[in-house]
């Protein structure tokens, strides 16, 4: 008798855990994908217009700025972009993403010295956007982009800082 | 391993003996499947707590965005409708469990003396968790919760003398916009669960002190066997409990909480309804009109409440048993069968308006042309200016490519035309268009 009472104790502790447990594991997936993975998805990219190519000069950095549409959580939103573009003399086109690889400082063109500069901490690359000099890991980022109709387009995406390689962030 | 984490705890805080006051509290009578209903309340209003943080993650109170946020859980996030679902439906549980919890008290005579004040705090609760019900649902700002909060919130503006005061501090204004909707907000994930919560924990503590009421056969001079609350009781407990969460994630998975097109308050269309726990109060409306409508809105709500606060000292025999309180009990019955009456009656509420077929496409639509300003110039059913065409029944003249082409060049389809080109996205003229289609 007092053997059977320990057994029926003990089922009944373990199901009384075994509950707790359940329940919290059963809520615990879709808490956590519900609060983690819209955090960690990607956003599409897709094609903004950065004006004519034509009004572009040969060998001679421009910088662009030109409205991307971006999914923002449950909105659609135009967000305003500046990128730097070369025309090359067969008419087709270079896109730079706008910040120095180094920590994000929006680097500009010098045309005296014909060197993209740096004005944080003096990075400095060449116009195929290599880097000549200072702290930056890894020569600028270079955007997917095209020619059609007349019309440059490109893919804006912001890529990780201060690391060697190019990853999207 | 687990119990030398217990013991070195156990050493420094006493986790045992603080365990041991909960788990040996004497149930008299011993354990039963009647004392489960206010456990699965203690859980349910933990997941409401849970499920509502989860949701506060997306969720933006403005009207200007609080539809699409909805949306995006309902329809983008990952186990976002299923979230919601329990939410919503947990609502409904919560209402129900509430109602059969004080049933039972009721039954049992377990709020006699020395348990007043135990009782007192659950007439406090129950008007705390109407309060969830009414704040929350004007949160997604869909047709329903806008609609029902208009309806709702007039109801304090029929209160005499000072009702109009009053419905002015309810919705922060004369109308429900932008303060109507963050005010529910707060009150509905600030004030109401930290003032719930405190309630709770009090209502609790104090039945600890004044001690749990077992059944009517026990009463206070005789002492009879008890039972401590672990293992026997908190086992029922967990298997209700265990219950009561698959039956509401089986609701939250089959039947996903509504969400009605974004609420537009020039929609003369819609019929307003409640959700189905406040039918009785609504068919209350509909039973006192006119002069007498505050007997329903606000005397006979009164009167409930007061004669629930003074039930445990107008009932002052410390007789329990059911089958000799028969006044009591007749009285019970009356209720519970008069709000079952009322409910099924406000259910069955005819609908006036035949109901809107309106599309979310068509809603956006209206709201288009109402931003852009289009009846400057043009008119709808007698609304609007007099120097372009009317269009009160553009839909049958003019087909989907007519309008497109036309708001994006006039000329091109009427030469001559002074309206000018419509600045919009491909997305949004095809809701202008499907708006004007819906013309008719």
């Amino acid at each position: 008798m007092e053997a059977q009472e320990v057994t029926r104790r003990n089922f009944m502790v373990r199901t009384i855990i075994g509950i707790g447990i359940f329940i919290s594991a059963v809520l615990a997936v879709p808490f956590t994908g519900f609060g983690v993975l819209p955090a960690l998805k990607k956003k599409d990219k897709q094609w903004s217009d950065a004006g004519t190519l034509n009004d572009l000069p040969i060998d001679a950095p421009q910088e662009r700025r030109f409205f991307q549409i971006v999914k923002n959580g449950w909105q659609e939103e135009k967000q305003e972009r500046s990128i730097w573009i070369v025309k090359k003399q067969d008419n087709t086109v270079v896109a730079f993403a706008p910040n120095c690889p180094h920590l994000g400082c929006g680097y500009r063109w010098s045309a005296v010295d014909q060197k993209f500069k740096c004005p944080c901490h003096g990075s400095v690359f060449d116009i195929s956007g290599k880097v000549l000099g200072g702290p930056s890991p890894r020569s600028l980022d270079t955007l997917e982009s095209k020619v059609d109709n007349g019309r440059v387009l490109v893919k804006y995406e912001v890529f990780q800082l201060g690391i060697g390689g190019k990853v999207a962030a | 391993m687990f119990n030398r984490i217990l013991d070195w705890i156990d050493e420094r805080i006493f986790i045992r003996k603080l365990w041991n006051a909960f788990a040996d509290r004497p149930i008299p009578g011993g354990a039963s499947w009647f004392y489960v209903l206010g456990a699965s309340l203690a859980f349910l209003f933990l997941l409401q707590m849970a499920s509502g943080i989860f949701l506060s993650l997306y969720y933006a109170p403005t009207p200007d965005h609080a539809y699409a946020s909805v949306k995006f859980i309902e329809t983008e996030a990952p186990f976002g409708s299923f979230i919601r679902g329990m939410h919503h439906w947990g609502a409904s549980f919560m209402m129900v469990l509430v109602a059969l919890h004080m049933l039972r008290v009721f039954v049992f005579g377990a709020y006699i003396k020395p348990r007043e004040i135990v009782w007192l705090l659950g007439v406090g609760l129950i008007t705390l968790v109407g309060g969830f019900a009414f704040t929350g649902y004007l949160l997604p700002w869909d047709q329903k919760a806008y609609w029902a909060t208009v309806v709702g919130t007039n109801v304090a503006g029929t209160v005499p003398v000072v009702g109009g005061l009053l419905l002015r501090i309810v919705r922060g204004g004369s109308e429900l916009g932008n303060l109507a909707l963050s005010r529910f907000f707060s009150i509905h994930t600030y004030i109401l669960p930290w003032s719930l919560a405190l309630l709770a924990g009090l209502h609790i503590f104090l039945l600890e002190r004044a001690g749990a009421g077992g059944t009517w056969k026990t009463s206070e001079k005789t002492s009879e066997r008890s039972e401590p609350l672990f293992p026997n009781q908190l086992f029922r407990d967990s298997i209700f409990v265990l219950i009561v969460f698959i039956a509401l994630a089986g609701f939250a998975l089959l039947s996903p909480a509504p969400l009605e097109p974004q609420a537009d308050p020039t929609d003369s269309t819609y019929n307003p309804r409640p959700e189905w726990y406040f039918y009785f109060v609504f068919q209350l409306l509909r039973i006192f009109e006119g002069k007498f409508e505050v007997v329903g809105t606000v005397i006979l709500p009164n009167i409930a409440i007061i004669l629930l606060v003074l039930l445990p000292f107008l009932d002052r025999s410390p007789e329990r048993s059911p089958g000799k309180r028969t006044l009591m009990m007749s009285l019970a019955g009356l209720t519970v069968v008069s709000v079952s009456v009322l409910t099924i009656m406000g259910a069955k509420a005819p609908i006036v308006n035949a109901p809107a077929v309106t599309s979310q496409s068509v809603l956006a639509g209206r709201i288009l042309y109402d931003k852009n300003g289009c009846g400057a110039c043009h008119s709808i059913q007698g609304r609007g200016g007099k120097i372009a065409p009317e269009l009160t029944h553009v839909g049958s003249k003019r087909d989907a490519d007519w309008l497109l082409r036309h708001f994006k060049d006039p000329q091109s389809v009427s030469p001559g035309s002074i309206m000018p080109k419509v600045a919009l996205q491909d997305n949004e003229l095809k809701e202008l268009t499907d708006y004007m289609l819906s013309l008719k």
